[in-house]
């Protein structure tokens, strides 16, 4: 009886220190929002006071006012899903290949595709220009898709979790004379979800983010995305802290929305992957 | 499909090569296409935009190129610059500590939070949840939000001065600047190092720890005989992983202190940006690039080479 109440207390100290740590690692965030509704004086005001007694929710419509928001939010919309469209498809494909078949040179073109995790858009940014250059494709949405839109993890991501599913529900589907994209579209589709959904997290929030790539080739203001505005309006406007904040609130709210709607698959696909080998 | 009419005579010493194993081949050979097949878009796609600009890469290295006029052969000049550019030292050195800076506290910051999620606690999922949340921040969603952190009046400020430290400028001193990104590299990794961490401690089978507490293991033992043995792959993973992202390190510096001050935050990416589209040195910066790539490629053989003899002993 006194073991278990001692057990019982040390899970509330434990929880009582992960909160802790909870309250330090989304301080930031809290701080952010909390400034994105107060006036431009107020924010340094002190000691300070969380939630202001004058709610400033004009801050948001004042902000987006301050650049072409619609613009930029909308391209970054694009391309972070096509990007994220790019990965599910051509990773799930490449990663249900290298899971699932034996072909010559398998083991060559896994490594090759995995190599590429060394040579990141910031090692090959200069020539990854040039290609996208000598292809008419600078200051285009293709321009800025087109590069991004397989990721060497996301294939890596895939092959792993493909790799769990059962052979002989493939063997099956074959003997019922099922195609093999229809074994790809019915069988590996339904069982690797968990990865789906995360690759689709990771890839939309890499891809919502990107920042150096549409820095580099998008040269005019309609295809800016959503990073370049805000940097951009920030470097205008600095001293604007309470507008900064409400942008940034605005800019974190796609990310977080899809975090939540997929945060259990998101987990599960890498617990899934276990990343062994 | 034409022969459908002959098929009646042929059947029978088709199913008989069938049985014998001689369709086995045919059926082989068009699953081995029907696998390379789904593989070949990826494939495509990589060498299109990473293999050939890289290979570009190399080969513009040797040339002098502003975009503008066509690119001349200058052998080595490029590096030699390089080599004798202090700013290109400097670029180098503090690409280095960042990397360093960030990543090794990340190694034990995220596993003792994958630690922490991975015991028993009221509120668990929850609590994992809150911290995982931050792994879908966006990078200039955190710049702007720390650059606001890190002014003089800023919340990292006032923090501190309930400590009794004073107001510090810190993206705007010389000493300070470098270290104030490198702790948001921290924060920011923790999260997502911390779930692939805690995929690695799911995975081990609880067999062997309730075997080890049977042979009368404590918990430090099974942590250093059981856990981190079993958990060298994630570790691994994990290592090479957060190298190769705090390299790539170029959002922050460029909004946050745009290099400064004195070039103290000017990692490699942003060097390399600055020659090639700033100043359209292109095979300067080309060359910058394969130096860096030269260095990540030789840091990811050592550790995988070193955690592969740990992983045997």
């Amino acid at each position: 009886m006194r073991r278990k109440t001692m057990l019982r207390l040390g899970g509330a100290l434990i929880t009582l220190f992960a909160l802790f740590g909870v309250w330090v690692m989304l301080l930031p965030y809290f701080w952010m929002v909390s400034s994105s509704i107060k006036t431009g004086i107020e924010v340094f005001d002190l000691p300070i006071k969380w939630i202001p007694d004058d709610i400033q929710w004009v801050n948001y419509p004042n902000a987006l006012a301050k650049g072409a928001f619609g613009v930029y939010f909308y391209n970054s919309f694009v391309v972070a899903f096509a990007v994220m469209g790019g990965n599910l498809v051509f990773c799930t494909l490449a990663g249900y290949g290298l899971a699932k078949f034996r072909f010559p040179h398998r083991e060559l073109c896994f490594r090759l595709i995995l190599s590429t995790l060394m040579l990141p858009l910031e090692i090959v940014l200069v020539p990854t220009f040039l290609v996208v250059r000598d292809l008419g494709l600078v200051n285009t949405y293709g321009g800025l898709i087109a590069p991004l839109a397989v990721d060497a993890f996301g294939v890596f991501l895939m092959r792993q979790s493909i790799r769990d599913i059962p052979d002989s529900l493939i063997e099956a589907a074959r003997m019922d004379g099922c195609s093999e994209f229809g074994i790809f579209w019915r069988i590996i589709l339904p069982n690797c979800k968990p990865a789906l959904g995360a690759l689709a997290l990771l890839a939309f929030r890499d891809n919502w983010d990107q920042f150096l790539w549409p820095f580099i080739v998008a040269t005019t203001d309609n295809l800016k995305t959503f990073p370049l505005g805000l940097a951009q309006m920030e470097g205008i406007d600095s001293a604007a802290y309470h507008e900064i904040m409400a942008l940034a609130v605005m800019g974190m709210i796609p990310a977080a929305f899809i975090f939540l709607f997929f945060q259990r698959a998101f987990v599960r696909g890498i617990t899934l992957t276990g990343l062994k080998e | 499909m034409g022969r459908e009419i002959g098929v009646d005579r042929t059947l029978p010493s088709k199913i008989r090569r069938l049985v014998a194993g001689g369709g086995k081949r045919s059926l082989h050979s068009h699953l081995r296409w029907a696998g390379f097949f789904f593989v070949l878009p990826a494939l495509i796609h990589l060498i299109i935009f990473k293999f050939y600009p890289m290979l570009q890469a190399f080969r513009l290295s040797f040339y002098r190129y502003d975009l503008m006029s066509p690119p001349v052969f200058t052998g080595l000049e490029n590096y030699n610059l390089l080599w004798q550019n202090p700013l290109f030292h400097q670029s180098f050195w503090v690409s280095v500590k960042y990397m360093f800076g960030v990543s090794i506290p990340e190694w034990f910051f995220a596993l003792a939070l994958a630690l922490l999620l991975n015991r028993r606690m009221p509120g668990r999922s929850v609590i994992r949840l809150a911290y995982f949340f931050p792994i879908a921040m966006s990078q200039i969603v955190v710049a702007m939000v720390w650059k606001f952190m890190y002014h003089p009046y800023g919340l990292v400020n006032t923090i501190l001065e309930t400590f009794g430290i004073g107001r510090i400028n810190w993206l705007s001193m010389e000493e300070s600047a470098l270290p104030a990104l490198i702790a948001i590299g921290i924060w920011r990794g923790i999260p997502l190092f911390g779930v692939i961490y805690l995929a690695g401690l799911q995975a081990i089978p609880k067999e062997y720890h309730e075997a080890a507490i049977i042979d009368g293991a404590g918990v430090f033992q099974r942590f250093f005989y059981v856990t981190i043995p079993l958990l060298l792959p994630t570790i691994t993973f994990v290592m090479v992983l957060s190298l190769l992202s705090a390299v790539k390190v170029f959002l922050n510096p460029l909004v946050m202190t745009e290099g400064g001050p004195n070039g103290t935050t000017k990692v490699l990416p942003y060097f390399i940006y600055e020659t090639g589209f700033a100043f359209f040195r292109m095979g300067e910066a080309a060359a910058a690039s394969m130096v860096l790539f030269v260095f990540l490629f030789g840091l990811t053989l050592i550790q995988l080479r070193l955690l592969r003899r740990g992983g045997v002993e």
